[in-house]
């Protein structure tokens, strides 16, 4: 396999678990979260900084999952009476919030210089150096991902989550504790969602705000309504069609400074085109409301 | 003095912070949504004042003409094509809002296609030294800003109060069905708003175009200040949001005086967050229906 294909396939892997991640939020539980990139960005910075400072990395990887919990569950708590586009712009809001922090932060984030030379992981004994390597250890994290959430989503308890999505004083009269769910339902979401932060940066062994932005939030919303709402298999498929077509444009050899921008237009177009025409994705069960 | 220079700087922020957030919350009110691709309706703008003006070479006075009315333009298209398709099939008001961030995403990187990454500056005025008033520095286009814009919103608040199209474009906002059964062409009223918030959209962009650097980004900044300021007053409520945007742009240059200034943005990012948290009806607006 070329060292191209490696690089590839490493960051499907890392957005697969974010996307099945924030379908969990979003599709199965019905809590537009526009601010998924934000534990990304929590999770690669926590990862980043601790192991710079000279934490295992095995430690680190995990405390990148931990912090990002805590967040979600910290903006579901906030945003407890809101919902709709109002809890969808408050998340986003949230999102600013949590980038402007990354950018002007810089005793501890360097700001917009970004944090270069992030090492590259070891689990144990097991020393991952070259990107074979890294692409084994991505897919080894995101199948277990997977499995956990296909688990998760289920079994009875992913049908309560659908429940208080699709009528939530209906799952309280029958004695669910619905924001206990939701708290949970976020905590699970950002938790993978931080790790795959951690696995990005360490990949990249660069990360600077600019990486957790409005442009990322798009292409993640793209895949998970390309893919359809609460159906796992959708964003896993998605995922890989979406980041694999504008590759497409590099066989064209346009230069790089046309690439960038073409490739935000297709993944806005792409959005656009489904929402219009095909609101449920490919193989979604339910609308976004 | 300083603290007198700040507040100058934040109502200059604010005159163009409320010219975006009036649109805003007229197209909100009328249309019940978030239109966010608001913000790159003014970077599109900016740019094309850019290309009438330094790249054809037209007089000015006539490139801010073609400028306004490719805004009311841009309105119209964005309604007829996208939006009212959208609800017709009912799209639910996060389809539409993830819609129109699709939307700001795809123009904005469509600004960067054309015209590259670099800055663009239109370069009509000369680079002048600023007027000292009662020890404020301002220079003599910050004036007009602030002039011109309050001279804008006085010509909105008379429109939507005083004449016909106001009344109606009221009507609807305050109960779509009602107007629709009173006789009222329900769609023309929604595109007029567009048209209309499109329009103040464009000369919010003419006034930063000569003021600041053009760059494809600027817009979503510019609708998050354009949205909190409106959050800010009450998204329903078109003087709240004015008011709510002179107020963000005063706190935004007042905060500065104890933060770094590069957390200016924050500080809107953290107003709207709590607000959107504690009082999303905002200051002055009506809590109807804002909570679902």
């Amino acid at each position: 396999m070329s060292a191209y294909l490696i690089h590839l396939s490493i960051l499907i892997g890392i957005y697969v678990i974010l996307s099945t991640s924030l379908n969990l939020a979003m599709g199965f539980t019905g809590l537009l979260n526009l601010g998924h990139i934000a534990f990304f960005g929590v999770g690669a910075y926590t990862s980043a900084i601790l192991t710079m400072a000279g934490v295992p990395f095995s430690v680190a990887f995990f405390l990148a999952g931990a912090f990002a919990v805590l967040f979600g569950v910290l903006l579901v708590l906030a945003t407890r009476n809101l919902k709709g586009d109002y809890l969808g712009l408050a998340t986003l809001g949230f999102g600013f919030v949590v980038y402007s922090v990354f950018l002007n932060w810089t005793g501890l984030t360097r700001g917009p210089l970004g944090i270069p030379g992030i090492p590259k992981p070891s689990l144990l004994t097991w020393a991952i150096q070259s990107n074979t390597e890294y692409l084994f250890f991505v897919l080894l994290v995101m199948a277990l991902t997977l499995l956990l959430l296909w688990m998760l989503t289920s079994s009875p308890y992913g049908r309560v989550l659908e429940a208080v999505r699709d009528d939530e004083i209906a799952a309280r009269v029958l004695g669910k504790n619905v924001s206990k769910l939701k708290c949970q339902a976020m905590g699970i979401s950002a938790f993978f969602a931080g790790i795959a932060g951690s696995l990005f940066a360490h990949y990249i062994t660069y990360i600077d705000p600019s990486s957790f932005f409005l442009s990322d939030i798009v292409l993640l919303l793209t895949i998970v309504m390309i893919g359809g709402l609460a159906s796992l298999r959708g964003s896993v498929i998605a995922t890989v069609i979406i980041l694999l077509i504008p590759e497409a444009l590099r066989f064209v050899h346009l230069p790089s400074s046309i690439i960038g921008p073409m490739r935000q237009m297709i993944y806005a177009l792409l959005l656009i085109v489904i929402l219009l025409y095909r609101p449920r994705g490919f193989s979604g069960h339910v609308d976004l409301a | 003095m300083i603290a007198l220079q700040l507040l100058v700087n934040g109502l200059i922020a604010g005159s163009i912070y409320a010219l975006i957030a009036a649109g805003f919350s007229l197209i909100y009110s009328v249309n019940r949504f978030m239109h966010f691709a608001h913000g790159a309706v003014v970077t599109v703008c900016a740019y094309l004042l850019y290309a009438f003006f330094a790249v054809l070479g037209l007089n000015f006075f006539l490139a801010c003409v073609f400028t306004l009315i490719s805004g009311a333009l841009l309105g119209w298209l964005m309604h007829a094509v996208l939006y009212r398709p959208l609800r017709n099939r009912g799209g639910s008001n996060a389809v539409m809002l993830v819609t129109s961030i699709g939307l700001m995403i795809f123009l904005e990187n469509l600004m960067l296609l054309i015209f590259g990454a670099d800055v663009k500056t239109v370069g009509f005025l000369k680079v002048r030294e600023g007027l000292h008033i009662a020890g404020v520095i301002v220079t003599p286009l910050q004036l007009v800003i602030i002039g011109a814009s309050a001279l804008l919103l006085f010509g909105l608040w008379f429109l939507l109060n005083k004449t016909n199209m106001g009344m109606v474009l009221r009507a609807v906002a305050d109960d779509a069905e009602l107007a629709r059964i009173s006789g009222i062409d329900a769609n023309r009223v929604h595109t007029w708003s567009y048209m209309v918030g499109s329009g103040l959209a464009a000369f919010a962009a003419i006034f930063i175009a000569l003021e600041q650097n053009i760059e494809p980004i600027m817009g979503t900044m510019l609708i998050v200040k354009g949205f909190t300021g409106a959050v800010i007053g009450g998204v329903t409520s078109v003087p709240g949001a004015v008011v709510g945007s002179y107020l963000l742009g005063i706190v935004e240059n007042v905060g500065i005086w104890w933060l770094p200034s590069g957390w200016k943005d924050a500080i809107a990012f953290t107003l709207l967050f709590l607000f959107l948290l504690l009082k999303p009806s905002g200051i002055f607006g009506v809590n109807k229906g804002v909570r679902n």
